[in-house]
Parts: C-alpha cells; structure tokens; sequence
C-alpha cells in the first residue's frame, strides 16, 4: 500500500493539470452563455485555433511566453470582430440561430487553419525551464503538468476577482441578469457583449495554447474539446462560473481515475454522469435554467 | 399538397436520365431527406431541438445491419423492424430529456447520443466497435426478391419508404395530437392550462421522431453495406439540424429539400476545391442571416399558394 | 357542500408568504371577487388553486375532491379553467384555432394521431358558441396576436368558456384595457355571469367592476384574508379601507 499514496498524489496532479484545460474551455463557454445566452459551437474551433497561433509565436519568436500573451490577444479580437460583425445581427432572433452560425463560424475556421497550417499535428515545444520532470514521493512528474495546473489556479483567481472587484466585472455580472436595466443606466450592453465574448474566446486560446505542447496543434482538436466542454458547462451548469470550474475538476478526476481503473468504460461513465445530473437537476448543479 | 406532389414526381422520374454514380447521390439524398423529415417533427412541431438525433439514425442502422447480417429477414422487414425498435427504445430515452426544457432538454439529447456512442465504441460484439459492421447484405427473403439489389431498384425503395413516411407524418400534423404539438410550440404553458398533459405529448414525438431516424438509418446500413460509429457521431447530428433549418423547418418537405441541397452543394464543392467545408460554412451563415424561413420559405413567398 | 374549499391554503418561499392560510368556501352559481393592493398575493392564490404552485400547507377540494396532489393540466380536466393576468394566448393561430384547442382538450379523442374530423367539428362547435357568447364572432379568422388588447383579453375568457368548466377563474380580466374597452368588457362579462349557470372567481383591482359583477368579495393583503362579505359590507369596511390606503369610498 505504501506505493498507493504516491501514486494517488501523482494522480491527482494529473488530474488538476488536466482540470486546467477543461476550466480554461468550460469557464469561458459558461460566461458566453451567462451573458448572452449564446451556445458557442465554435469554442472548440477557437480553443485549436489558439493552439495553431501559439504554435506560430513559438516559431517566429523562439519565446514560449510571447507565445503565452500572443494566442489569447489574437483569439479573443477575432472572437470580438466575430460578433462584432456577425452574431450582433442576431440578437432578438431565437436561439437556435446562434447556434447554427457557430457551427458555421466552426466549418470556416477548421478549413482556414487547415489552408495556412496544414494537415499534419504540428510539435509545440514548451520551453527548456518547463521541459524538466520532478520527483514526487519518488514518483516522476513532469513539470509542464505542474506548470498547467498552477495556471489554472491563478486564472481562476485572476477571473473571480474580476468578476468580484473590478467595474467590468460588476458589469457583466449585472448584464447577465438584467441587461435591459444596465442598458438604461448608460452602459454600452453592445461594448459589454463583444468584451464577454471577446474574453470568452481568449480563455479558449489561452487553453489551446497551453494544451499545444502535450498534445500537439492538430485539426482534430475541435471536435474533442467541444464536446469535453458542453460536458463540463452542462455538469456545472450553464452560465455558472464556480459551476465550470466543479464541472472542470469532476470530469478531469473521472477521466484520470476513469482510465486507469475503468478503461473501458471511462468514456461512457462520463457522458452516463452527465445524464444523471441533468436529470437531478435540469440546469446543472449550480445553473440558472436557459 | 401540390407542390410536394410535383417533387415526388421530380423524384420518381429523375433516376431515368442518371448515370449510376449519380443515382446512388441521390438515394443517400433522399435517406437523408428522411432522417432530417423525422428531425423536422420535434424542431419544427413542437419547438424541441434534438443536438443528437445521430443516435437514432445510427441505432437504426445498426440494428437493420445486424438483422441482414445474423438472420435471412428479407430487407424491407428488417429495415420496418429497426425504425420501430428505434421508436420503441426512444420512449425511455424522450421521458429522461423531458425531464428539462429548452437548452437543458437539448443538452441531454447531446449526452444521450455521445453515450450511445461511447458503447457503441466498445460493443464488439453487436457494433463491431471502431470497425464497425461491414458486408451487410441486401436479403431477398422468402420469395426471392432481389430487385433491391440494383441501383434502381434501392433508389425506388428508398423512395417509397420516404413518400410513405411523408404522408404519415403529414397526417400526423394535421391531427387532433398535431394541432395539441402547434400548441406546445406556441405556449407550453397555456396548453398545460387548458388541460394536456404535455410531458407525454413531447415523449411521443420524440419517440416517433427517433423511429422515423432509425428507419433512415436502417436504410443507410444496407444502402452503404456497412455501419459505424461515424453514423453516432453529433458532427452528423449537427449537419442534419442545418438541413432541417436550410430547408426550412416545420414544412416536413422542407427538410427533404434541405438534405438534397446539402449533398447536392457538398457534392459539386468537393469537386472544385477541398474546402467545401468552408463554402458550406459560408453557407450556413448567409442562409441564417439572409433567409431564416429557409429554402421552402423562400419558395413559397416566390409562388404563393392560390386560394382554393 | 360548496364547489370550492380552501382551508388553511399557505405558500412560503423561504421567509416570504405568498398565500398565509386563507381559508374559503365557494357555492356553485356564485360570482365571488377577490381583491386586494399589489402583491396581497391574488394571483399566487390562483396558482395554488389551479396546481401550477404546490402549495406548503392547507388543502383545496374541488366538488368534493382533495386536489392536493393532482397535477395542473388534471385540475382543469375536473372542470377548472383560467385566464392569466398577462395575457396568455396562442398568437400564430387565428382566434378560432386559439378556442378550438380550448375545447379539443374535453375531448376523450384529443389526442389521435391521424384523422380527427369529428373531433375537429366538435370542438369548433363549442368553440363558436363561446366565441358568439362573447361577441367575438367577427374576429374569429383573425390572428390572436393581431387582435386588439381587450379582444385578446375577451378570447382568453372565451377559451375558459368554450371548456365548459364548473368553475371560471379570472386573473383580472380588464387589466390594461381603455376605459371604454372596460365599459364593453364588462357589460359582456355580466350578460355572461346573468345566466346563472357559471361559478366564478374573479381577481380585479378597478372596484367598479367589481361592484358591478360580483356577488360576494373576498379581500387579502399580504396573503391573507382580512375580510369577506357582499359588496356593502366590504365598502364600509375599515380594515379594508387601511389595507388600500386612502379607501375608496
């Protein structure tokens, strides 16, 4: 049993790391939806998107951090331009025409980064500080994991106190529940939706570029993560952003756990949680109903 | 009832001047013509978006190919018998997502067919898991029939199954139950007040809805001679929802129409250029944006339905 | 034995009484108003009853019935039917269409997948004789979204109507209609209610409709009942004048 402790820490870390990446994703997909009550099919899109330019940034500037401030800038403005120009158009109509321009925005984008990258997984390497594997309890870890999952700490916190302290935050949590009534005080709500949805695009680069040097960029990467995504907004509950970040911790622990003891069930046990919670509860453990 | 009149007789007499390779487009076309029909039941009747009508779709091809392939059921019975099986085992599956509405309802749509799919990928022994099922037959059954075996003759089969199921699902909306369906769309609420019990109208449409998937499904089976889990996968779930919006929702022709469009468009793009998929988003979006009634809605503003 | 028993009805949300134990005996024929200022909880009072809310305490019993945990839709199956206080209708179909449906939900085949000519026919039977008992004949192609607000108001009864129900429940039935469009609500309502054949509950806030349809009035504030009588009584009653601040008289 004295090999179990080590290997449940390891593990666990594992799974933070991993959490990381969901949060990333899910924490951005659920401020879209609480604000604007947009289901973004293109989140996946952007979150490779994000993993392609950091690629890019690696490959012109040598600098891992360049790339780091590079993706999610250049993300979230297309993001930005993306409703500026387009889903603006669409407000007042009913959901499901958000819905089909994302998954339009999703085919367009997959195609473009396929014209300027190519079709071959593309390495990313993380830089040398980061490259290195550390021993925990005697068991090898790499760095990079640590790396991701203290990211995601810091993130969160950087979110939550935005959301908490600053005057944009208290902004877009009031739009969320009353836009008509911040409209009338003299915000701009327009300003605040291309900012939310701006962010919330940014969040998915910062993600894809972050994912890049453990799983390599490649054109597959959107179809995953969008679906790992609704898994994790639809757990946590749309629009709830201490739900996507419970959403994100589950499912990295059940995929982790799941793997290694249930390999041939992991997957289905996912979804099978995620039907059991939207039962329980319709909008998702901490969700406002849509 | 004129103009669906004149497509089908577009669509029966079309097959006489094709080459082969294009009658065979068009028999997927009109397979998926049904399979987004089917979809068009729940978005366009009663306002309940499927995001994984995939799962049906591939249920029923999985069952019509492992009916062809472990038995001698000739294959108009065994392509029957799995769209009513799709129907059946979505009675159970329509009374779990009723549990929520709106994008709730959707989301387990979704988790529904991304489980089916999960199972799909481990099952061997009745999916084939990742390989899928390969070789399925087109069986004659007891009298010898073999007509099927054709382009044609499949094409005209296809055919007869989508007309039969049009004039069902036609009859249906124009039903007591079909006018109940308009009222949930409309105003759930008020149609709980005035005395329905809504919950079982939506699980009956969306078990009838499935059936009619998994009856594409288990035309594609034999169509294509193989199933996998591609026909499980809401990629497809997502391409199918646009032709039922493309098309035009709540028209039940439509849709049909959309599916041509789609195969039709994706068809001519790959040609060109192998970034159809780009076109298409393109597509997607105008269409959107520009004509939200769809193609049918476009049509019928052209040439106005006379009085009668 | 009255049609409709409430006793000790209560809905709490947390700390908040919606509806604090309101206990009242409806007979059948009766045209009975229930008023109170803003928030006195009317409308809550109609959800209890009609089983939209579940309710924390008390019972209702409908012709003898424990309603308690029947669901809404069987509620009005038993012969309850309602109008909402913000209009409530199916604005893409034409007013007929709105009222057939009403009616189509007594019948034992409305739900058949196929056909349904006679169920068709019968409904739209019932539905013009409430259509022409409320004089809204001459709309009836149109559709219920296009109409005049107190036409709208006026289909919505109708469509109670055309069920056929035991007993009628209003939710404030002239709100935001023009002075003159009251005036015609009104004198339809009391050719209506003259028959004697419908039991009805009635929410209003404009008094003079009250006194002008209602048998009997109930008054709450804050969720409960303060007073209960016929319209003389109530007037001169001092609690209800507080409640309202200022009175009426």
């Amino acid at each position: 049993m004295s090999d179990f402790l080590p290997f449940l820490v390891t593990q666990c870390l594992n799974a933070l790391s991993q959490a990381a990446l969901l949060f990333f994703l899910g924490c951005g997909l659920t401020l879209i939806f609480g604000i604007m009550r947009i289901v973004n099919f293109a989140h996946g899109a952007f979150f490779m998107l994000g993993a392609y330019v950091g690629y890019s940034a690696v490959h012109w500037t040598g600098s891992f951090w360049l790339a780091l401030i590079a993706a999610p800038l250049v993300v979230g403005g297309f993001g930005a331009a993306f409703e500026l120009g387009i889903l603006r158009r669409l407000y007042g109509r009913d959901g499901h025409a958000f819905l089909m321009v994302t998954f339009g925005l999703t085919l367009i984008m997959g195609e473009v980064i396929r014209l300027i990258w190519g079709v071959e997984a593309l390495q990313v390497k993380p830089p040398d500080s980061l490259s290195d594997i550390v021993f925990i309890m005697d068991e090898p870890f790499p760095v990079y994991r640590l790396f991701l999952a203290a990211s995601g700490i810091v993130v969160a916190i950087v979110i939550w106190q935005f959301l908490e302290r600053t005057r944009l935050g208290l902004l877009i949590r009031a739009t969320s529940q009353n836009a008509e009534m911040v409209y009338a005080l003299g915000t701009d709500v327009a300003l605040v939706r291309s900012a939310v949805f701006g962010i919330g695009c940014g969040l998915a680069g910062i993600g894809g570029v972050l994912a890049a040097p453990l799983v390599t960029a490649s054109l597959g990467m959107a179809p995953n993560a969008v679906i790992d995504t609704f898994v994790i907004v639809i757990i946590g509950g749309m629009g709830s952003f201490l739900g996507s970040l419970i959403g994100a911790l589950l499912v990295a622990f059940v995929q982790v756990f799941g793997t290694y003891y249930f390999p041939d069930f992991a997957l289905a046990l996912m979804y099978l949680i995620m039907l059991t919670v939207l039962v329980v509860r319709p909008g998702g453990l901490l969700g406002k109903e849509a | 009832m004129r103009f669906p009149l004149a497509v089908a007789v577009v669509l029966a007499l079309l097959p006489l001047g094709l080459p082969p390779y294009a009658m065979t487009l068009l028999t997927e076309a009109l397979i998926l013509g049904l399979f987004a029909m089917s979809l068009d039941l729940m978005v366009g009747y009663a306002r309940l978006i499927s995001f994984g009508h995939a799962a049906a779709y591939g249920f029923g091809a999985y069952a019509s190919g492992n009916f062809l392939l472990h038995t001698s059921m000739p294959l108009p019975c065994a392509v029957l018998l799995s769209g009513l099986l799709g129907g059946v085992v979505a009675i159970p599956v329509g009374w779990v997502c009723t549990q929520a509405r709106g994008i709730s309802f959707s989301m387990l749509t979704l988790a529904y067919a991304q489980l089916l799919y999960a199972v799909a990928f481990k099952w061997t022994a009745v999916t084939g898991a990742s390989d899928g099922l390969a070789g399925i037959p087109r069986n004659p059954g007891p009298f010898g029939v073999t007509w099927w075996d054709t382009k044609a003759g499949f094409y005209y089969l296809t055919f007869a199954y989508l007309a039969c199921a049009f004039l069902l699902c036609r009859d249906l909306v124009r039903s007591p139950f079909g006018a109940v369906l308009r009222g949930i769309r409309e105003n759930e609420a008020k149609t709980i007040a005035l005395g329905y019990n809504t919950r079982r109208y939506k699980i009956a449409i969306v078990a009838i809805s499935y059936g009619f998937a998994g009856l594409a499904g288990a035309l594609y089976a034999p169509f294509a001679g193989f199933a996998n889990t591609e026909l499980l996968f809401w990629l497809l779930s997502g391409q199918v929802l646009i032709m039922v919006i493309v098309g035009g929702t709540g028209t039940l022709i439509g849709p049909i129409i959309g599916a041509i469009f789609f195969l039709y468009v994706q068809q001519k793009l790959s040609n060109y250029t192998d970034s159809w998929a780009l076109f298409f988003g393109v597509i997607f979006i105008a269409v959107v944006l520009f004509m939200p009634e769809g193609i049918w809605g476009l049509l019928r503003s052209r040439f106005p339905r006379r009085a009668a | 034995m009255a049609l409709l028993e409430l006793d000790d009805l209560t809905k709490r949300y947390g700390g908040i009484v919606a509806v604090d134990h309101v206990t009242m005996r409806l007979e059948q024929g009766e045209v009975r108003a229930v008023i109170g200022p803003n928030g006195a909880g009317k409308t809550s009072l109609f959800h209890l009853i009609t089983g939209v809310v579940k309710a924390t305490e008390g019972s209702v019993r409908f012709a003898g019935q424990d309603l308690s945990s029947m669901p809404a839709h069987q509620r009005c199956q038993r012969g309850m039917s309602r109008t909402f206080q913000l209009t409530s209708l199916f604005p893409e179909l034409s007013a007929r269409d709105n009222i057939s449906l009403a009616a189509q939900s007594r019948d034992a085949k409305r739900w058949i997948p196929f056909g349904g000519g006679a169920v068709f026919r019968d409904a739209a039977r019932r539905g013009d004789e409430a259509l022409q008992r409320l004089g809204l004949t001459h709309i009836a192609e149109r559709p219920a979204g296009l109409l005049s607000h107190g036409d709208q108001r006026l289909l919505e009864v109708a469509m109670a109507l055309a069920q056929q129900p035991k007993l009628l429940l209003l939710d404030e039935p002239t709100q935001g209609l023009s002075v003159e469009e009251t005036a015609q609500a009104v004198d339809v309502l009391a050719g209506l209610f003259a028959a004697g054949d419908l039991t009805v509950l009635l929410v209003e806030h404009d008094m003079e409709v009250v006194f002008r349809l209602a048998h009997k009035i109930t008054v709450l504030h804050r969720g409960a009942v303060i007073a209960d009588g016929d319209p003389e009584t109530i007037k001169a009653d001092e609690g209800v004048q507080n409640a309202y601040l200022g009175g009426f008289a």
